[in-house]
């Protein structure tokens, strides 16, 4: 549809169809600055287990079996009065099993990785609390959210906030977040690499500009802005010196880290199917830089059953003072970790997803879904996008299996 | 094209602070709004964005976009699990949403 060079004709136009639409109730289609309509709840529980590692990368004499989490999440989102709803999220986590410690040479010279023993048991509970207010053109949010397991307690705040113009086809977002996190490692009396008490602090921003493209697709690029600050190290890991000498795990007690995540969302009507795309490139202060490319496809058949599939790809390259143990001479910089997640790799990720929608209008008229997910990832050095002279021993694969219900009232 | 390219270059002076906005406006706290449907003077950018190249969707022609699967994360839970884990994983900070912590996890 063109729109005509005129703006008063179209202006009244604008007006009468807008409060035709408000009096058909069509206008909730279009707007999305209200509240939402109805009493959401959902359910979720899912293991994740992550692989053993290979016997070629570890220690023989070290555990080989690895981490396993058991989550549960419950959410309610609600509307309280014509201008705003709340969400709740609770989430509990039951973690167990044996990471990574360090890394030691073998005789050629390659790192082997040391596991710690399979002693961590820990949990996780962990609140999020949003509420949101709508205006004419615009909605504003608040969130405050708390997370404490033995060893770590963190407090965090959020405002976010979207406006529209354009006749609702741009859409201006932007939020920001605090998060003020304390560190109490377990074990600091025995272990004289750890620490007995940190603090960090998170700073993050984020602004983004969606655009409809038409009547089937989306579009929303954003960029973020991260600052961390204070103990930023991993007290449960070391780095190995040749000499049998052991190191705490040293990184800058700042990082700057910057993102830009572009989106793309289109519904294909002939075979019922929706896509999903997404790119993001990321560069820290750190030497990191990493590409995510996601895909999902969501495919319907009738109004009931909803099958998605999805793959991922990721690549980083390593922090400026990863190590995979130190030199006999000892260490040449201020900082270095022998932390698999700061080395080089890649990584690919495969989902599959069943969703199925039904409703019961004999008791109450709520509707149900039923989900069900599988998702599987693997990472490797070769996997990157430019491989590393020397991949970390400790990489991880894990699987991932969730069950969830949610009613909608 | 000679005006979509005069209107690129306008926009991008816009944005960039090098032209004035006159218009932009911040939300407005009292219902409803009638200065929109007023003649006042427009920007650049103003101009720009009601130019034929952007193509309006109608609140009417937006049943295929208001579906489910077209929310930019369908599933919330599902979501907030997942960028938890690829946290937890991966070297990468999180960005791109407001709300949320750290974990002894990284």
């Amino acid at each position: 549809m063109r729109r005509q060079g005129g703006s008063k004709d179209s202006a009244t136009l604008r007006a009468l169809t807008t409060s035709a639409l408000a009096l058909s109730g069509l206008a909730r289609v279009a707007a999305a600055d209200t509240p939402i309509d109805d009493i959401q709840t959902s359910y979720s529980y899912s293991t994740y287990s992550e692989d053993d590692l290979p016997n070629s990368k570890g220690l023989p004499i070290s555990e080989h079996s690895r981490y396993e989490v058991k989550t549960q999440q419950a959410r309610l989102a609600a509307p309280i009065t014509d201008h705003i709803d709340f969400s709740l999220d609770v989430t509990h986590e039951k973690m167990s099993g044996a990471s990574p410690w360090y890394n030691v040479p073998d005789a050629a010279g390659a790192p082997i990785q040391v596991m710690s023993g399979p002693t961590i048991e820990d949990e996780r509970n962990d609140i999020l609390l949003k509420s949101s207010y709508y205006l004419e053109n615009a909605r504003m949010g608040l969130i405050g959210g708390y997370s404490k397991e033995n060893d770590y307690k963190s407090m965090n705040f959020g405002w976010d906030g979207e406006t529209h113009f354009n006749e609702k086809n741009t859409t201006l977002s932007g939020g920001l977040g605090l998060s003020f996190d304390e560190i109490d490692p377990t074990d600091a009396d025995t272990e004289p690499t750890r620490p007995v008490h940190e603090t960090k602090q998170t700073y993050s921003l984020n602004v983004g500009l969606a655009q409809i493209l038409n009547r089937r697709s989306l579009v929303q690029s954003s960029l973020s802005y991260a600052f961390g600050n204070g103990y930023l190290s991993d007290p449960y890991k070391e780095v190995y010196q040749k000499g049998a000498i052991y190191h705490p795990d040293e990184r800058p007690d700042t990082r700057h880290a910057f993102s830009w995540l572009t989106r793309y969302a289109r519904h294909i009507e002939e075979v019922e199917a929706t896509v999903h795309l997404s790119y993001q490139y990321y560069w820290d202060t750190w030497g990191v830089s990493s590409h995510t490319i996601e895909a999902a496809w969501y495919q319907s058949f009738g109004d009931s059953l909803q099958i998605t599939p999805s793959i991922r790809y990721y690549t980083q390259n390593e922090a400026d003072f990863y190590v995979s143990y130190l030199p006999l001479s000892g260490p040449t910089d201020d900082h270095f970790s022998s932390d698999y997640r700061l080395s080089t790799y890649g990584a690919l990720g495969f989902g599959i997803k069943a969703e199925y929608t039904f409703r019961t209008p004999w008791v109450t008229d709520i509707q149900w879904k039923l989900k069900a997910a599988y998702e599987r990832y693997i990472s490797a050095g070769d996997l990157a996008w430019d491989s590393p002279a020397v991949e970390a021993p400790g990489l991880v694969d894990f699987k991932v299996l969730s069950f969830g219900i949610s009613a909608v009232f | 094209m000679k005006r979509r390219l005069l209107c690129s270059v306008a926009l991008a002076l816009s944005l960039s602070g090098c032209a004035t906005i006159e218009s932009f406006e911040w939300p407005s706290f009292s219902s409803p709004d009638l200065s929109e449907y007023t003649e006042r003077p427009r920007s650049y950018l103003e101009i720009c964005l009601e130019h034929d190249f952007l193509l309006r969707v109608k609140p009417w022609e937006r049943a295929v976009l208001s579906r489910e699967d077209m929310a930019w994360e369908p599933d919330p839970l599902e979501a907030a699990r997942t960028s938890h884990t690829y946290f937890s994983k991966e070297a990468s900070m999180p960005g791109g949403s407001a709300g949320g912590g750290g974990c002894g996890c990284n």
